[in-house]
């Protein structure tokens, strides 16, 4: 076979982009032993290829070597911490094919062992460390429960307080007449108490002790002027005091309870509390 | 000859490592030696990448894919076998051309083709690939040899299966790829 032309025929070519197929690349590797100028022709195209693509380099995006670096970082090797070059992965050693040496082979040997070795322990530290991960993971996860839970709670506990403060606020107003209504014969335990604002005209009731309204009624408060009943608004679900409407006048205050949503006149029968305006 | 001087010029300005010392160093998993291979490569890597990937988000997540290859790889490298530079080239092409044929890609492309007027007044990311690299090299072969190096070269298909989707013999593949690639070749010293 003439080489020159074997050479110029774009094998080489075709072999460095890698699109020559196998038994072309059998044929070129097994006749480059033979035939230096062959490996010549490789090198020579292989260098002009990589000028090549110096001459068109495209910058990457900013941020794709710092991505990289994160990715790969625990896979880094300090080489200054390493006294004796060796890494911390039990190496592949390729054999070599010549006849060994007894004393070399006796070195294969413990370097053999050593890596096994390095291999076990690396292993074991694998299987430890993840034991450690994942329980270290287990208690951020409880940790971050509690955490929600006692945001939770705190969060309560502020609007307690906030209403607590709302009341005490208004029960030290100095406009604000306390007027206490108690419990009528046979409902003695019951207890609730108006605040009324003597300047602005709000009231407000604290529902001390009444039973819970049964389902499809409310308790409704009343203001008396000169014995004539006026509605005073009805006690919805609120916590703590509950705003009711500006009432101008009244004698005595009282609480019956009513059908939802109230009625226009007092039923009497269902008279709970009742407390008189000291003036 | 022009673009010979220049990287020779630029290579000098930076140089670090040799070749085999840098191989060396990314064997024994050396962070400083990666950062200068990446350095050095990356752009050369991406305009390999780019001849194929044409859009330039996805030509740089394959670039990062590839570095990552090189990095768990490296162990595989044989100098006897051939340069750094041509060993990363193959991996570059290989994940492009993976890129390429995955079907998600094919997918994109298909919406893309449906969207392509709205794309083009918006102002697409997409270089012109045609323009650049060993691919602006291509363009300016001889037709019956450009289609050949386009489908072997840039889509990976083997030249069996070039001559089956031609329609002309193995044979006729495999010298009219053969001239191509002298061709090539003449265009890239120049």
């Amino acid at each position: 076979m003439n080489i020159e032309e074997y050479i110029s025929s774009g094998i080489i070519e075709s072999y460095v982009l890698g699109l020559a197929d196998a038994q072309e690349v059998a044929e070129l590797e097994q006749l480059k032993g033979a035939h230096p100028e062959i490996q010549a022709a490789i090198d020579s195209f292989e260098a002009s290829l990589e000028t090549a693509a110096f001459a068109n380099t495209i910058t990457p995006a900013a941020d794709t070597k710092d991505k990289l670096m994160l990715a790969l970082q625990d896979e880094f090797v300090d080489q200054t911490n390493i006294p004796n070059q060796q890494t911390k992965e039990a190496k592949v050693v390729t054999m070599p094919l010549k006849p060994i040496p007894a004393k070399s082979a006796k070195m294969f040997q413990y370097i053999a062992a050593a890596s096994i070795i390095l291999f076990v322990v690396s292993a074991t530290l694998n299987v430890y460390f993840f034991r450690e991960y994942t329980a270290a993971n287990k208690q951020v996860v409880a940790l971050l429960n509690e955490k929600n839970a006692l945001f939770t709670d705190n969060n309560n506990i502020q609007a307690k307080y906030q209403e607590i403060t709302n009341s005490l606020q208004l029960m030290s107003d100095t406009n604000v007449i306390k007027v206490a209504m108690k419990g009528i014969a046979g409902k003695e335990g019951n207890l609730a108490t108006v605040f009324w604002n003597s300047k602005s005209k709000d009231v407000y009731v604290l529902a001390n002790k009444l039973p819970k309204a049964p389902e499809g009624k409310q308790y409704q408060l009343w203001a008396l002027v000169k014995g004539k009943p006026i509605d005073a608004g009805m006690l919805n679900d609120c916590n703590g005091v509950c705003k009711l409407k500006n009432t101008q006048q009244a004698d005595i205050f009282a609480i019956t309870l009513e059908k939802k949503g109230g009625s226009p006149s007092p039923d009497l029968t269902q008279l709970y509390v009742l407390g008189k305006v000291s003036s | 000859m022009r673009h010979h001087l220049t990287y020779q010029y630029s290579l000098e300005a930076v140089k670090k490592y040799s070749e085999a010392e840098l191989v060396l160093l990314l064997k024994q998993r050396d962070q400083t030696a990666y950062s200068y291979l990446y350095d050095n490569y990356s752009g050369a890597l991406l305009s390999v990448i780019h001849n194929i990937v044409a859009e330039v988000e996805l030509a740089n997540d394959v670039l990062q894919e590839v570095f990552i290859k090189i990095w768990r790889q490296i162990e595989s490298y044989d100098d006897t076998k051939g340069r750094l530079f041509t060993w990363m080239l193959n991996i570059s092409r290989n994940a492009s051309i993976d890129t390429v044929r995955s079907k998600g890609y094919q997918n994109s492309q298909q919406n893309q083709e449906l969207t392509e007027v709205k794309q083009e007044a918006a102002g697409s990311t997409q270089l012109p690939i045609d323009q650049i690299g060993l691919r602006k090299v291509v363009h300016q072969l001889k037709e019956e040899y450009r289609v050949l190096v386009e489908l072997a070269y840039f889509q990976g298909y083997t030249q069996d299966e070039i001559a089956n989707m031609l329609g002309i013999p193995l044979g006729t593949v495999k010298t009219r790829l053969r001239n191509a690639l002298i061709q090539l070749r003449t265009v890239i010293k120049e």
